[in-house]
């Protein structure tokens, strides 16, 4: 898979966009149209974006601006009081927002849970979560990246919590009883099936799909 | 050496406190010292399901509120005088019993018995932690029930978190042609989601319940298919291999029955 030349981000507090400065502004343009329409409804009018390089051409800047505001959505040049604000940002937040993770669930900041998430307990990470275990019936896993599961999803999965739509759910063996990826919700069909391989769920064309993973 | 045993479920009514007093006569039967603690007060029955209401002087109660030594409130089994039970008062309610009380008073019994088996009450609140404080091992007891697996997995969790890492599951009243069907969760999914040791497998068995009503446990009664499951367990817990055993299914001519309205339909 090439690098994606344009990466929206959830974060706690907003979108973030992420732009490849080498990218020419056609590139770019067409590569958030794509972004935008791949998720319909998904960004509300009046979304702002914070841009996240810093190096982009000012000519850049605007050709995005514009785009945006073409559909009621903006862009977020300064949340903090000196600008410009993206470097400066960096430093302040914590780095798992930056890591380009193009699919690599590993390349996040990780909470490793060793052991079964059974009934009634909650684990909830601002970075991904990978278990060594089940996560039973009744259990919840709250993710601000992805959830690796090595063993049976039976509980509660909510990857992205906080709006990251890149992340993902992985399991041995994926039977939970609602998948959450950013503000998407599957359910399980009401009579479930037992799995015998290993699935992955991601956002695609706005909806969770599920497909077989090789692992 | 001796061992202390809760057992305990989470959902009320899977079959504690028969699991308790069947364990108990089982063991005694095979000549263990044993003695049964009732902690589910305020909602005792031990006592009945043993036959031993009309010889009940003392409870629990009066032993941690120091009006009377132990022994005094055991009270010994009509049969086999290697097993007591300390029932509990019908009166009071579970405040009147402390962790740290079940804990001294296991701590006294343990020098006597070679098994001491606490019924615990239903629930995770403090009835719950007040039964677990003293013991070495858990038996969780379940169903092959949607709710009741939700409850134990949430209960052995529990345990987990008061550092009780010894663990048994015991599954009960499990209906063998409805496990065939498909209509009840087979033992492997129970086991897959639990993920601890299981030492019994207990069918539904009507002479559990008449049996019981009698007030003499049903262990050892070769003609019930549960007693035979008891015995098992007793075995298992001293420490002998014993395989699960099949279940009596439905007969052919039911299975032809339904094979016939089957293709009915
Ligand atoms: N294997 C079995 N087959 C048929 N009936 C059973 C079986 N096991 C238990 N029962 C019946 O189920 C009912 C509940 O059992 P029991 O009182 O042992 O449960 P418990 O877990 O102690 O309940 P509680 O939570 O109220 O203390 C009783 O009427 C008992 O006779
Ligand atoms: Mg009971």
């Amino acid at each position: 898979m090439s690098r994606d030349l344009v990466t929206i981000k959830g974060g706690k507090d907003g979108f973030r966009l992420l732009v490849d400065s080498s990218a020419s502004m056609e590139e770019i343009e067409a590569e958030i149209k794509k972004k935008l329409d791949e998720n319909p409804g998904f960004f509300p009018e009046g979304t702002k974006f914070e841009l996240e390089v810093a190096d982009l051409d000012r000519s850049v800047k605007k050709g995005i601006n514009q785009i945006l505001s073409q559909r009621g959505l903006g862009v977020e040049l300064s949340v903090k009081k000196d600008p410009p604000p993206a470097t400066d940002e960096q430093s302040q937040m914590p780095p798992q927002y930056f890591i380009q993770h193009d699919g690599n669930v590993e390349a996040q900041e990780m909470t490793v849970v060793e052991h079964t998430v059974r009934g009634g307990e909650e684990v909830t990470s601002q970075g991904s979560v990978l278990v060594m275990g089940n996560v039973n019936p009744g259990a919840q896993i709250i993710a601000g990246g992805s959830i690796d599961v090595r063993g049976t999803c039976r509980g509660m999965v909510h990857a992205g919590a906080w709006g990251d739509i890149s992340a993902v759910v992985i399991a041995d063996r994926l039977m939970p009883t609602q998948i959450r990826i950013a503000n998407m919700i599957a359910r399980s069909p009401d009579i479930m099936e037992k799995s015998d391989f290993a699935e992955r769920a991601y956002i695609k064309d706005g909806q969770i799909i599920i497909e077989p993973i090789e692992r | 050496m001796s061992e202390v045993i809760v057992v305990t479920s989470g959902k009320g009514g899977v079959g504690k406190s028969t699991t308790t007093a069947n364990l108990g006569v089982g063991l005694a039967m095979r000549g263990k010292k044993v003695v049964l603690i009732d902690t589910d007060t305020g909602l005792r029955n031990l006592d009945l399901l043993l036959g031993l209401e009309n010889r009940i002087m003392y409870d629990l109660i009066d032993v941690v509120e120091g009006r009377v030594e132990i022994k005094k409130a055991l009270v010994r089994h009509k049969k086999y005088e290697n097993l007591q039970l300390l029932p509990t008062s019908q009166v009071k309610d579970k405040s009147a019993v402390n962790p740290a009380d079940l804990m001294a008073l296991c701590d006294e019994l343990r020098k006597e018995y070679d098994f001491v088996i606490i019924d615990c009450p239903a629930g995770i609140e403090q009835g719950f932690q007040t039964a677990i404080a003293g013991a070495d091992t858990a038996i969780v007891v379940t169903m092959p029930e949607v709710s009741a697996v939700r409850d134990a997995d949430k209960i052995i969790g529990e345990l987990g978190r008061s550092e009780k890492d010894n663990i048994k599951l015991i599954i009960n009243r499990i209906r063998p042609a409805m496990v065939d069907s498909g209509e009840m969760m087979d033992m492997d999914d129970i086991n897959d989601i639990l993920a601890i040791k299981c030492i019994g497998q207990v069918p539904d068995d009507i002479k559990v319940v008449t049996s019981a009503n009698r007030g003499e446990p049903v262990v050892g009664d070769n003609d019930s298919q549960a007693g035979k499951a008891y015995e098992n367990i007793v075995g298992r817990l001293l420490g002998e291999d014993i395989p699960f055993m099949e279940f009596e299914k439905e007969g052919f001519f039911k299975k032809l029955m339904k094979a016939f309205k089957l293709s009915k339909d």
